[in-house]
């Protein structure tokens, strides 16, 4: 490591040697710079290598610091312990991330406020930028609004929809208990026993005219006169023929 | 019986040193030939062991990062490395170990199934590659991954540890139900 530092420095003093003298040598000048600047380029990997190894060996030894319980778990509680480890170090890690964006947030932020008082305020693009999401900003929160409204109508108008139906089914529901009743009512009706009775005097009384319509046709053929010839004695016989069950 | 163990010996500078473990030499010996052509600004080496333990004699520096090479195609080398998986330390599969199987595109010459490594894998807590090591294609794309992996581990890329690179390389799927 202090030889290559050695060296360095040698090129450097040649370099500042070699930068007055004539144009040819500038060449070469140019590229003794190159090598110095990878070997520059080398000695900063390597210190960031050596770091980032530093880092891993202290992290071993605080790991090893740390005693493992020796007590014999069974395979499930293991695995459940290495999960729930692991979801420890995903957590650190994503808290990390979080408080690095936190961090370049406030330096973006210092950084535009340096920026912005040091320009002129009213020109710059930045300002320009910032207004035009301001006026973004309004026209969503507008749309925002409305489309807010809107939707507080459409469930007015569902609301409505849905008392109405429910006004409808029950009137529904009434007319159907009342033509229920109806049906019931006319049921009864029909089985009372008035109804019986007078269907039953009903009967006897189409029997008897049947039975005295029979004894006049009979009384007619048997007077064995030639009911055809005169009218009014058709008429008669025929009208006796009609069947009175079917008025 | 030497175990290996991590972070024993003082790393060299600049260097990274890999381990592929395996049964299947020409593969092995391919893949080596594949990540020492890749360009990048620290040296590699990478070693070859057929099984775990290596012998003591040889003076090795330390290893970063051992890869198991498992082929599908034969329950031989699977066996082998699980033989040479007890010879490595606990502290070793904090990310320095990763799983790689070949040979999974014919699937008429598998005799070890695929869930089987899946659950290897799992219990080791350890990455599991899939790679076709025949293709050359998918053979320089694996020895890509595999020197960034090692680079890592070795501690050339700030800011980035081999734990880290752990959890980000876990993969969201759990082994199937039918085998917890």
């Amino acid at each position: 490591m202090e030889q290559l530092l050695q060296e360095q420095a040698a090129a450097e003093s040649a370099d500042s040697g070699e930068a007055g003298g004539a144009g040819g040598l500038l060449q070469v000048a140019g590229a003794q710079e190159a090598r110095s600047d990878d070997r520059m380029t080398l000695l900063l990997r390597l210190r960031a290598q050596t770091k980032q190894q530093l880092l891993e060996y202290k992290s071993m030894i605080d790991a090893n610091e740390e005693k493992t319980p020796e007590q014999i778990m069974q395979e499930k509680q293991i695995e459940a312990k290495i999960e729930d480890l692991e979801n420890e170090i995903e957590e650190v890690k994503i808290a990390l991330e979080m408080k690095n964006l936190t961090l370049a947030r406030m330096q973006l932020s210092t950084a535009l406020k340096k920026n912005l008082e040091k320009n002129n305020t009213m020109s710059s693009v930045l300002m320009d930028d910032m207004k035009h999401i301001l006026k973004l900003n309004k026209l969503i929160m507008k749309s925002q609004q409305e489309s807010w409204e809107l939707e507080e109508k459409l469930l007015d108008v569902r609301k409505k929809r849905l008392q109405l139906k429910q006004a409808s089914e029950s009137k529904l529901l009434e007319i159907q208990t009342e033509k229920n009743k109806q049906k019931e009512d006319l049921d009864n009706v029909e089985n009372s026993d008035k109804i019986k009775t007078m269907q039953q005097n009903l009967q006897k009384e189409i029997q008897i005219t049947t039975v005295i319509q029979h004894v006049f046709q009979n009384l007619i053929l048997g007077s064995k006169t030639n009911w055809a010839e005169d009218s009014a004695l058709k008429e008669t016989v025929l009208q006796l023929e009609k069947n009175l069950t079917m008025i | 019986m030497s175990v290996l163990k991590p972070l024993d010996k003082l790393p060299a500078l600049n260097t990274a040193t890999g381990l592929l473990v395996g049964t299947e030499d020409a593969l092995l010996q391919q893949l080596a030939d594949s990540m020492l052509k890749e360009d990048c600004a620290s040296e590699l080496r990478v070693h070859l062991a057929k099984s775990l333990p290596l012998p003591s004699n040889v003076n090795r520096p330390r290893i970063d990062l051992i890869v198991f090479v498992i082929n599908l195609h034969s329950k031989y080398s699977l066996q082998h490395v699980q033989e040479s998986l007890r010879h490595v330390d606990a502290s070793f599969f904090l990310g320095r170990v990763c799983f790689l199987s070949t040979g999974a595109g014919q699937e008429h010459h598998c005799s070890i199934h695929r869930n089987t490594v899946l659950k290897l894998a799992h219990t080791y807590r350890s990455p599991l590659l899939f790679c076709d090591l025949e293709v050359e294609d998918f053979r320089a794309t694996m020895a890509q991954r595999l020197v960034r992996m090692l680079l890592v581990c070795a501690g050339h890329v700030p800011g980035v540890s081999a734990l880290s690179l752990l959890s980000l390389l876990r993969s969201s799927e759990t082994p199937p139900p039918e085998e917890l």
